[in-house]
């Protein structure tokens, strides 16, 4: 009796190591930005902090705001959704899984109007911004992140 | 040739025999003397015998008991330490020992792998496969796509896509 704990050990060891590897649905956030230059500017959001740098480098702006947005968590990499501001509207479609991420088929609509349709890998380590149309003294934004 | 002290001890002892005895008991200055003291050294000896209850060892005995004593002392120390050893090294012990040992090596090994992945993953930017603008809308827009492997960001760049007043970026 006193033995069996000693042999649970290594096998406790190797089935938690093994889950916390296998933790499953990974989550996507799909974000419609405005970017702007404004005087007095507001803090990044959160969602955004991680690409802060990069994303003042390119675009050159000092204020992202955060208009439309959706959190989906991807179980089988089939799923699909909407992230939407009260004009815009981002439509992503999982098309499947990769070692590296995600294959995705994105859809920019202003309303019901298609403006932008694009596929990419969406890879868990590299986020994705696309440039979308120049919106009063600010810039349309949107981006992809695997949280 | 032996000394007188030699001869004395012999012959209080009794060892003395024959032309030996008579030649040391003629040298004696005073026998009557010599004869009482060694029957005093007789009774002490009796008497030391009797009380103490100790038996002086004859040579054989004395050497057999030295090395039982020497051999009991080099050998206690070693039994304690084989006795202490064996006694921390129990089988359930090594058990423990072994099952933890065991599950060290494999979480490490696991890890080690797992960092492993992401670096050469870390590699591998997000893709753009294509990208299409509406011509009817946007007639004149272009797209372009870059990766910036420094910051790990790709970037889907159009330009020329219509322009839209502010109230567009309502929430």
């Amino acid at each position: 009796m006193g033995r069996s704990p000693a042999f649970l050990i290594p096998f406790v060891s190797l089935v938690a190591v093994v889950a916390s590897g296998l933790q499953g649905a990974e989550t996507v956030w799909s974000g419609l930005v405005i970017a702007e230059n404004v005087a007095q500017p507001q803090p990044i959001p959160p969602e955004l902090t991680r690409i802060e740098g990069p994303l003042k480098k390119f675009f050159g702006y000092n204020q992202f705001q955060v208009i439309g947005q959706s959190q989906k968590s991807l179980k089988t990499g089939q799923e699909d959704w909407l992230a939407t501001s009260k004009f815009f509207g981002l439509h992503v479609d999982a098309q499947g899984e990769s070692a590296v991420g995600y294959v995705l088929n994105l859809k920019l609509y202003k309303e019901k109007e298609l403006l932008l349709e694009t596929d990419a890998k969406l890879s868990k380590r590299s986020p994705l911004v696309i440039k979308g149309p120049q919106v009063g003294s600010g810039q349309l934004l949107l981006v992809l992140v695997i949280q | 040739m032996k000394t007188f002290e030699e001869k004395w001890t012999a012959w209080l002892d009794g060892q003395l025999s024959g032309r030996e005895l008579s030649e040391f008991e003629a040298s004696l200055p005073d026998k009557a003397a010599a004869q009482a003291e060694k029957g005093d050294v007789r009774k002490l000896g009796a008497l030391l015998k009797r009380e103490l209850g100790v038996s002086a060892l004859t040579n054989e005995e004395f050497f057999s008991h030295q090395l039982r004593e020497r051999i009991r002392e080099s050998s206690v120390p070693s039994a304690k330490g084989e006795g202490r050893g064996s006694a921390w090294w129990t089988v359930p012990r090594l058990l423990w020992v072994g099952a933890a040992s065991l599950a060290v090596f494999l979480v490490f090994t696991i890890f080690v792998m797992r960092d492993k992945n992401p670096a050469e993953e870390s590699q591998y930017l997000t893709q753009i496969l294509n990208a299409r603008v509406d011509p009817v809308v946007s007639p004149n827009a272009t797209v372009s796509m870059f990766e910036v492997k420094q910051d790990r960001v790709t970037v889907l760049w159009t330009e020329g896509l219509q322009s839209l007043p502010a109230d567009y970026a309502a929430k």
